[in-house]
């Protein structure tokens, strides 16, 4: 028996992280520096639908699993659904141990913030 | 990758595998056609057992230059520190309850002083020098007329930088204060000549000189004014100093283990040497590498690295399958930056990126490309995938 920190899915999630790295002109982009760790998320958008995303990130395994998790998720949905993105779950899917709940609510709130800064766009 | 897994093992600090030699001595020591028997029984079978015991007791009297008679058998370094310090701190209580130690020290000594200090002794921390080194006239200044003891270790388990225990030893010698020494990182690996050394009590352990693990033993230096009081009753076993049916095949085995850890000493120090210096070589021109414990006096077993805006949890999953430790060591699982890097002057945010890699007498130096390798490429990657600081 092994007392392995992370899940089968959270070790795919940071090793294949197909999704981290940048959008040449994103049409959303916001950087969220809180609670010890960096998240960085970019958009392109048509019309209300998310085409493409990608995350930039500093901080511990389960926080770049959840990053991965959020864009693969999120590709081809429509912008509102950004606001329905809950840390919760996500702690519960991957899963994320509670003491690490700050680190994905930083998520959250970069996620959020991409979807009211949509609004604000022209 | 090791023989016969899929790992790298490189974390030989924190454990080592038993040598096949002490394999041998030890396997026909458990079943019924073996010396199985109660060493303290006074049969023909016990006087076998006992015969092993008495054996194993010159084999680590002959490694750490002592008499058999000095040495209590434990079940590991941290139940000899504890008996050190927590024993010899009560059996001088009468006398002064003033007790020194460092930051930088292991757990298993540090957590004993923040027990005897919830028990009304006082104990005063001296911090090292950024080197990680303890001055002996920081030591000899804080010195009071009612301090007892002090614990210092030699060689440190996170950065294995050497304390010059002969000097230290020295100034609490000449202030008869008892001096202990937590050698669990350096028996078997630095020669120590205790007839010569001015230490009263040193802990040792065999599981990290390819021992087997549950087997320890105490120095106790016999000289007046230095002794300890148990921490366990029942039974005569050793003086009463540590009660207890003795562990006959551990025991064999740590013998065994220091006599061959003697014998090839030499040998297996140059081996760590180049080992230690080729991973230097391998990831010094990294952008914002630091040597913890720098490259003065540190033991070539250990080399301890931070870097700077990497994350240390993701660079050790990143790491695998590399066995190696964090800066948190012996508690993995708690990401706190380590107390000995910060009494290094090392930063939070440095110290949380520490990794020990540990050498061993199996490391090859394929192993040790494969490590700078794999440290390239996780800092490579986890760096390219940070955002810059600036929002």
């Amino acid at each position: 028996m092994t007392s392995d920190p992370y899940s089968a899915r959270v070790r795919e999630l940071f090793a294949g992280s197909e999704h981290a790295g940048d959008l040449e002109k994103p049409d959303l982009r916001v950087q969220i520096n809180e609670q010890g760790v960096r998240v960085a998320l970019a958009a392109d958008v048509d019309g209300d639908i998310i085409v493409h995303l990608r995350f930039r990130a500093w901080g511990c395994p389960h926080l770049l699993a959840a990053a991965e998790a959020f864009c693969r998720a999120f590709e081809g949905r429509p912008l509102s659904a950004l606001q329905a993105f809950s840390a919760a779950e996500i702690m519960q899917t991957l899963p994320v141990p509670r003491e690490k709940l700050g680190r994905i609510l930083v998520l959250e709130d970069a996620v959020r913030s991409l979807g009211q800064s949509a609004r604000v766009s022209p | 990758m090791s023989k016969g897994t899929d790992i790298v093992y490189l974390d030989y600090a924190a454990s080592t595998p038993v040598d096949p030699r002490v394999i041998e001595v030890m396997t026909p020591l458990f079943g019924v056609d073996g010396d199985f028997a109660n060493p303290s029984s006074g049969h023909i079978a016990g006087r076998r057992s006992q015969g092993h015991v008495a054996r194993a007791a010159e084999q680590l009297a002959g490694l750490l230059g002592c008499s058999e008679r000095e040495l209590v058998w434990t079940s590991g370094a941290t139940e000899s520190d504890n008996l050190a310090i927590a024993g010899a701190a009560r059996y001088r209580a009468d006398r002064g309850r003033h007790l020194m130690t460092m930051p930088t020290e292991h757990k298993a000594v540090a957590d004993v002083f923040h027990a005897l200090a919830k028990q009304g002794f006082e104990v005063s921390w001296l911090d090292p020098a950024e080197s990680g080194v303890l001055d002996p006239a920081e030591l000899e200044a804080a010195i009071r007329p009612d301090t007892q003891l002090v614990s210092i270790m030699h060689i440190n388990n996170e950065t294995g930088v050497i304390q010059d225990i002969e000097a230290l030893g020295a100034v609490c010698r000449e202030r008869d204060v008892l001096f202990h020494v937590d050698a669990a990182q350096s028996v078997g690996k630095l020669p120590l000549d205790l007839a010569s050394l001015p230490v009263d009590l040193l802990s040792t352990t065999a599981h990290k000189v390819y021992g087997p693990k549950g087997i320890g033993a105490l120095y106790v230096a016999d000289r007046p004014g230095c002794h300890v009081e148990p921490l366990i009753y029942g039974g005569g076993q050793q003086g009463g100093r540590r009660p207890g049916t003795l562990a006959v095949p551990l025991i064999a085995g740590f013998g065994t283990a220091a006599s061959i850890a003697m014998s090839e000493m030499r040998e297996n120090h140059a081996h760590l040497r180049s080992l230690n210096d080729r991973l230097w070589r391998g990831i010094r021109d990294l952008e914002g590498v630091v040597r913890n414990g720098g490259e003065g006096s540190t033991f070539p077993g250990i080399l301890n690295v931070s870097i700077a805006d990497v994350e240390g949890e993701s660079l050790l999953l990143a790491l695998e399958p590399l066995c190696v430790a964090t800066g948190s060591a012996c508690n993995s699982t708690n990401r706190e930056p380590s107390p000995v890097l910060r009494a290094l002057g090392c930063s939070d945010l440095l110290a949380q990126s520490a990794i020990r890699f540990s050498f061993g007498r199996p490391t090859t130096a394929a192993e040790v490309d494969f490590a700078v390798t794999r440290y390239r490429d996780a800092v490579a990657r986890l760096r390219g995938i940070a955002p810059g600081l600036v929002a």
